[in-house]
């Protein structure tokens, strides 16, 4: 039997049968609906909770740095080899190597001087962290500049945007740690301060210095370094506000300008200062799939990684618990429904005995009676299938609208719920399945009628 | 074409059973036009179930085109029986949901045949039958005696080795059962077809080249001495 016959025919059922088309096709429109809910809103929030968190960490970067030490190569097994440990550095040779490793787009040494206060010309102040880099691969970071740019000059610095803003004058400063002092609940002075906090300064192409005091030797005095320029301001990180951006103060200096900054503000930072030796590298990965190859390979280096993947694989774990329960919950739908077909199509087959027993007569085997049984079952699933994705659509477009009123007036604040293209062809697949599973004990039944009696009239 | 040996039927009821056919023995020959006459209650539909495979008889052998039917399996019968076996049924039997066309060529969409030829055979058979113009129309936009030739015209389109026809012209008034018996006489003519036709109705059956006569599921006759006729078990009528 020819499978457009077959189907011509299956189809003519369930187009006539209305009643049983519409019961079955109800019960799987539900279970395949809840199924592609279920997963939309599994994978949207979970795009949604990486994007957050390629905001916070980047996900696709390692962070290369020093190796406590590992012991010399070839030693012989003296003795005196366990006392020599080779440093594993972070030297301008290893970074080369990893700049040339494959699905690596950049490699750039980040020297982290420490935290030291920025002085204008016109006596305003900032704490900032201040990290030496090569300021040409800043752009490859991820990193925009919103002026200027980069530059080969000496004592040029590239300030990121948050370092732009709550520069105060020590005198206001004194005045609002007083004020808290006295009156720690002080809402005014509050204002006041979160205010000043994200009030950005006009800093591109101005002069400041850089203070520093060693704490930790009380004897030390605050230190001054010449004055530096600001040849680049970089744009606002995705995502950020400014309140974000003031907690995050940056000024970007050249690798000559931070060994520079060591020497004047006599600040004694691991290997800060030594020559073509960095403290911290951060490598850019091509994809997040890529990042375990690739710090695998920097590991060969002798250098200790660091990568912020285990936020992903906990987010993973979360989420891939919830879409085993919204799936388990379809699934159970589903089930449900496949009962209601079993019921539906087994009363059709007994109305249907008639018409069995006379295709029987003029020749059709049990075979052909179980294929136009489940393929009846199949196209029920199918149709269900398809209304289960309209119904699918019209549940997600509500849930974004509740989203969206919960969420304000603000746009892109919250989560979007998308339905991913792939899960449609997963849910109307559940939904066919559940129709040809239901429709086997039917199919069977049918195909097991005695032509006999069932052409016999009362 | 048709061998009927020794075959012999009871129905059980529980340890309870009722004889419907004793030792019943004929032979039909291709192209034969033949009557299988009796009241009710006299086994000739029971003897038309068994011959068309739609029942095994506790006893004996049924032979078409030289098989034995009565020895294959339910689907090696489906099979055999879309091949060589044509029926008319009394109430036609039709499907409702599909047109005239469409159920002539059912049985031939059981064999898979492209619908390019079975659309070719069942125009043609529908011309035969005198109803062509109707090809596009459902059965129940159809007289009971249109939708006779329709199961006539079905029953041929497999071109079958036999064609078993249960009371044909039993739900049919007198002039659509003279139509009917005519087209059946005519295509037995034209086609060489061999027919078994059941009937209750003597001058049906006297229409026929040969009757077999059945009582209390005795064969007991031959056309032309039926009456009176008395209960003769074990008669085997052979031309």
């Amino acid at each position: 039997m020819r499978i457009s016959d077959i189907s011509r025919l299956a189809w003519d059922q369930v187009t006539r049968r209305k009643v049983v088309t519409g019961l079955c096709m109800a019960g799987i429109s539900i279970g395949c609906a809840a199924i592609i809910v279920a997963l939309s809103i599994g994978e949207s929030a979970k795009s949604y909770s990486e994007k957050q968190l390629n905001q916070s960490f980047k996900m696709d970067e390692i962070t290369v740095t020093a190796n406590g030490g590992i012991p010399s190569q070839g030693g012989g097994g003296t003795p005196e080899v366990s006392d020599k440990l080779d440093p594993g550095k972070l030297t301008r040779q290893k970074l080369e190597i990893i700049q040339k490793l494959k699905h690596v787009n950049a490699a750039a040494p980040f020297q982290e001087l420490g935290y030291s206060q920025m002085l204008t010309m016109d006596n305003r102040v900032g704490d900032v962290q201040v990290i030496g880099t090569d300021l040409h691969l800043l752009t490859k970071y991820d990193k925009t500049f919103l002026q200027g740019g980069a530059s080969d000059l000496p004592r040029m610095a590239v300030l990121n945007y948050g370092a732009t803003l709550g520069l105060i004058d020590d005198e206001t400063k004194r005045k609002i740690l007083e004020g808290f002092g006295n009156d720690p609940y002080n809402v005014q002075l509050r204002e006041q301060f979160d205010s000043l906090s994200v009030l950005p300064s006009q800093m591109y192409q101005q002069q400041f210095q850089l203070q520093f005091k060693d704490y930790s030797n009380p004897a030390s005095k605050i230190q001054q370094s010449a004055p530096l320029r600001v040849f680049g301001i970089l744009n606002k990180a995705s995502g950020a506000d400014d309140l974000m951006e003031s907690y995050n103060k940056i000024i970007y200096v050249s690798l000559e300008t931070a060994q520079q900054l060591v020497e004047e503000l006599n600040m004694t930072n691991g290997t800060v200062g030594q020559e073509g030796v960095y403290n911290s590298a951060i490598v850019k990965v091509d994809s997040t799939d890529n990042i375990v190859q690739v710090e695998k390979l920097i590991q060969k280096l002798t250098l200790t990684t660091s990568t912020n993947l285990y936020q992903l694989e906990q987010l993973a774990d979360e989420f891939n618990m919830f879409k085993k329960v919204a799936l388990g919950v379809g699934v159970f739908i589903l089930i449900i429904a496949s009962i209601s077909i079993i019921v539906a199509m087994t009363m059709s087959t007994h109305q249907r005995r008639r018409q069995i027993g006379i295709m029987k007569v003029l020749g059709a085997n049990m075979g052909q009676i179980r294929n136009m049984f489940i393929t009846e079952a199949a196209l029920l699933g199918m149709m269900g299938g398809m209304l289960g994705v309209l119904i699918s659509y019209l549940i997600v477009f509500g849930i974004n609208k509740l989203i969206g009123t919960a969420a304000g007036p603000v746009p892109g604040n919250g989560i979007i719920i998308n339905i991913p293209i792939m899960t449609i062809p997963i849910g109307i697949a559940f939904a066919v399945m559940t129709g040809v599973f239901s429709g086997i004990y039917p199919a069977i039944s049918a195909s097991r009628t005695n032509a006999l009696t069932a052409i016999k009239r009362d | 074409m048709l061998r009927v040996e020794n075959v012999t039927h009871f129905f059980k009821n529980g340890s309870e059973s009722t004889p419907v056919l004793h030792d019943i023995n004929f032979t039909v020959k291709p192209g034969e036009m033949v009557a299988l006459l009796g009241s009710s209650g006299s086994g000739k539909s029971t003897l038309l179930n068994l011959m068309a495979g739609l029942m095994k008889p506790m006893e004996g052998d049924i032979y078409i085109a030289d098989h034995n039917i009565v020895k294959m399996s339910e689907n090696k019968l489906s099979e055999f029986r879309r091949k060589h076996i044509g029926f008319i049924f009394q109430a036609y039997e039709l499907i409702t949901s599909l047109t005239v066309r469409e159920n002539v060529e059912l049985p031939l969409v059981f064999q898979s045949v492209s619908p390019s030829i079975r659309k070719q055979k069942s125009l043609s058979l529908l011309d035969k039958v005198g109803i062509l113009d109707k090809a596009d129309l459902f059965p129940s936009q159809l007289s009971g005696g249109q939708q006779q030739r329709v199961s006539i015209a079905r029953s041929l389109i497999t071109e079958p080795s036999v064609i078993f026809a249960d009371e044909p012209t039993g739900n049919l008034d007198s002039k659509t059962e003279e139509e009917i018996i005519g087209i059946l006489l005519q295509l037995n003519k034209t086609m060489n077809t061999t027919f078994i036709i059941v009937t209750h109705e003597t001058d049906v059956a006297e229409q026929m080249q040969r009757i077999f006569a059945l009582r209390d599921g005795y064969l007991v006759s031959e056309k032309g001495s039926l009456v009176g006729m008395e209960p003769k078990g074990g008669i085997s009528i052979e031309n």
